[in-house]
């Protein structure tokens, strides 16, 4: 249907008989309405063909007609955007979506569709402006008016002290489309009253749905037509290719200029209508918007002062970073230990138990659902709270108004590489896991953007790969281990700063360092069942998309430990070194010896950290237990194991070698669990590029850390 | 077609302006212009950030400027017409 085919707006398969289509700028509470709207009936998914993660849900209420039917209507949010001249693919989804609308106003798979234009009270001009490129699309339009109550507490804005119902009546009358005051952040409290807009909002969409209803004083094209990549022109000039806008390339921008200059006029327009009708009331006499508003400091101001200051703001910023790096780390361990506790005993028993029940016990079934699948499960649910602290952690940044301070302070720090400011908040919490820091990607404005971070984050040292630095620098460098670690994090920092100038200046040479040019919104309470719904949501994603992957992983680990070499042994009863597991690191062994730890203990290890990087640690025990079980006690003992083959398949030069691993290390794919996290946010494509690059990277700077190490 | 009496990061806090002149590139003038600020567009410069950055007021809207963005950006002062 979409004339670029591949941002199709997605198509819910179990639906009512209206589609309904949430469209407004960023910032304007429109997720807060849409998690209103459809509660704990929405899930996640990216539109297709795109990386960019739209929510789809449906929206229930209850029919106003004698029968009192249930209602059920799909529901799309659709991301933030200040235009429909997409200068981002995630703006180009919405744009796509609303002018796939146009086309077909009444796809047979879901009925009628209507554009529900959400609008923010506090900065309505700006708010209007994409109204009027919505509605010259001419699609159905029904307007939900949000932040009403910041509106009325605001010093300085257009619409300060006006009652909300006097201004969406105002609104209506000039718009010539129901406009509804909403109020999805105190919905509970809403609800009791009946004020908080969400009925009246369904019967407006039923209703316009029915009778299809367009803004006045704009005018929609005469027929549907493909208006591929740009708005149609009021005046009914063509349409003009909002991408090439974007990068400066349109011949005609003057023209383009002129036609945004006609919306504008509308927009006056219509401001100055709200401001007469407003006057006239009797209610609001000197409630009107004024059209230039006299400048009063509001709190966020005063907050500002402190929290933008030249000399605070970036120790502020650091101090909120590091609290988000301990808050998955520190704080959310005890939760990780409390669930792996849980997992491995009782509930690994309880299967057991069951198990020989039925007489199945003690064979390579018990094996396969205890060390296999549970182990699976065990690890997507120890991964659990770190992510729901992450996605919690975000929300209240996010719904407080912090976020976009800080992409404002981090801004000339990211700016080298392209990115925006906020990219700087997940790459440092990389440092704590890769896995919440991929997940923190999602703050960022711009699918390329979230993508070319998503590639670095893996570069960052999380902490599980430091207990592999410690036990071979410990082992290796014991005078010097401290500086072998922090050597370690100096490189980490390097590779990301070279990794991201080098994808800048070959896949992603699109992503440039734009002018920043942000809307901060006013500072404000964040609301915990919003944030609530949002973390079930994220976390319920997360599980389903990334859960799979990690669980079938291990699954496959199971089967090449469990399945023998020789004949010795039968399936699911066999020692790790007469294994596949052990056969396939043999095999691996010679391409690892140009790097001096070609020896099977490494790669087996290196095996295994493709896992997780903390059994690392585990695997190196169980593997020199393996080939001599009285080295295994004492970190000294395994540190004799680890010196003599490294010292042995590195023809001496066991250090160099040792560094070139804790390299490879820190190089190559994190875990099983970011790998699945990468591929549910940004698909298969980027994931297999990017494990294949991780690998090939890691492999040629060990081998040049070991032959310029050796050779020293 | 305009005088070019100052820019953002040069004009006072809390100082009534009028934007004059937008000398950024095409695309960007125009998301510029697309988000509310525009030529004759009365701005407060309500904060001064890290690298010459800006927050400025229009419209009850606050709109947070890098340093060098802000730096072409031309107003004057709405007293001094």
């Amino acid at each position: 249907m979409s004339c670029h085919g591949n941002t199709s707006t997605p198509t819910l398969s179990r639906s009512g008989s209206v589609r309904v289509l949430l469209v407004g700028g960023p910032n304007v509470g429109k997720s807060t309405l849409f998690n209103a709207l459809t509660g704990k009936r929405q899930r996640t998914m990216n539109a297709p063909g795109t990386t960019v993660e739209l929510a789809t849900g449906t929206w229930r209420s209850t029919g106003s007609g004698p029968s009192g039917a249930t209602i059920e209507r799909a529901i799309i949010d659709l991301p933030g955007s200040y235009s429909l001249l997409a200068r981002s693919a995630d703006e180009q989804v919405t744009a796509d979506a609303v002018r796939e609308v146009a086309q077909d106003p009444a796809d047979p798979t879901v009925g009628s569709s209507v554009v529900v234009a959400v609008l923010d009270a506090t900065t309505l001009a700006r708010s209007l402006y994409l109204l009027a490129q919505v509605a010259e699309i001419g699609v159905p339009v029904v307007v939900a008016l949000t932040m009403l109550d910041l509106a009325a507490e605001a010093t300085d804005s257009p619409t300060t002290g006006v009652e909300p119902d006097t201004l969406a009546t105002a609104l209506a009358t000039a718009l010539g489309v129901p406009v509804i005051p909403v109020d999805a952040r105190h919905r509970l409290a809403g609800a009791l009253t009946g004020l908080d807009g969400m009925d009246e909002l369904a019967r407006a969409v039923d209703e316009v749905a029915a009778n299809p209803r367009w803004v006045t004083g704009i005018a929609p094209p005469a027929a549907p037509a493909c208006g591929c990549g740009g708005t149609k022109d009021v005046a009914g000039d063509g349409p003009v290719a909002s991408e090439a806008i974007a990068h400066g390339l349109v011949p005609d921008l003057e023209q383009e200029l002129a036609h945004a200059e006609a919306l504008f006029t509308w927009v006056e327009q219509v401001v100055e209508q709200v401001s007469i009708s407003l006057a006239q009331h009797q209610d609001a006499p000197a409630a009107a918007p004024s059209v230039r508003p006299g400048h009063r400091r509001t709190f966020s101001d005063r907050v500002d002062r402190v929290l933008l200051n030249p000399w605070a703001g970036i120790p502020v910023f650091l101090a909120v970073v590091w609290l988000l790096f301990e808050l998955t780390t520190k704080f959310a361990a005890p939760l990780q230990g409390a669930i792996g506790q849980l997992v491995n005993g009782p509930l690994s028993s309880a299967v057991t138990w069951l198990l020989g029940l039925f007489g199945l016990g003690d064979g390579w079934l018990q094996g396969l659902l205890v060390d296999g699948l549970l182990v699976g499960v065990g690890t997507v649910l120890t991964f659990l709270p770190v992510m729901a602290i992450m996605f919690a952690a975000l929300g209240v940044l996010e719904d407080s108004g912090y976020l976009a301070r800080a992409a404002f302070v981090a801004d000339r720090a990211m700016r080298s590489l392209g990115l925006d400011g906020r990219a700087l908040l997940p790459l440092i919490v990389g440092f704590g896991c890769n896995l919440p820091a991929l997940a923190a990607t999602r703050i960022l404005p711009q699918a390329r953007q979230r993508l070319l971070t998503g590639l670095l984050i893996p570069l960052t040292s999380c902490s599980a790969r430091l207990t592999v630095y410690v036990l071979l620098a410990s082992a290796f460098f014991p005078a010097h281990a401290g500086t072998v670690i922090f050597a370690m994090y100096v490189a980490s920092v390097a590779l990301v700063l070279v990794g991201g100038l080098l994808l800048r200046r070959t896949a992603f040479r699109d992503v440039h360092a734009e002018p920043l040019i942000l809307v901060l919104p006013p500072y404000q309470r964040p609301h915990l069942r919003t944030l609530g719904m949002s973390v079930r949501l994220r976390v319920g994603s997360f599980v389903h998309r990334a859960g799979k992957i990690i669980v079938a992983t291990m699954l496959v680990v199971w089967v090449l430990m469990a399945v023998p070499v020789t004949g010795q042994h039968t399936v699911g009863d066999v020692p790790v070194a007469d294994s596949l597991y052990s056969a396939v690191a043999g095999g691996i062994a010679p391409v690892l010896a140009p790097a001096g730890f070609g020896n099977d203990h490494a790669a087996a290890a290196l095996m295994t950290g493709f896992v997780a990087k903390e059994v690392v640690v585990g695997s190196f025990a169980q593997s020199y237990a393996v080939a001599d079980p009285g080295v295994v006690a004492g970190a000294g003992s395994l540190g004799e194991g680890l010196r003599a083959s490294f010292d042995k398949s590195s023809g001496g030069h066991g250090g160099a070698a040792a560094l070139a691993f804790m390299v490879f290390v820190l190089a190559y794919t994190p875990c099983v669990a970011a790998l699945a996290e990468q591929r549910r946010l940004f698909g298969w494509r980027p994931t297999a590029s990017a494990l294949v690059v991780q690998l090939v990277t890691a492999w040629a700077l060990a081998v040049l850390v070991f032959q310029v190490g050796s050779r020293i | 077609m305009y005088g070019r009496y100052m820019t953002l990061p040069e004009s006072p806090l809390g100082a009534e302006l009028r934007v004059t002149g937008v000398r950024l590139p095409a695309a960007d003038a125009f998301r510029l212009n697309e988000m509310g600020i525009r030529l004759g567009t009365i701005a407060h410069v309500t904060q001064h950030a890290a690298f010459g950055g800006r927050v400025i007021a229009v419209a009850g809207s606050r709109y947070a400027l890098d340093g060098r963005t802000a730096a072409l950006i031309d107003v004057e002062p709405v007293a001094s017409r």
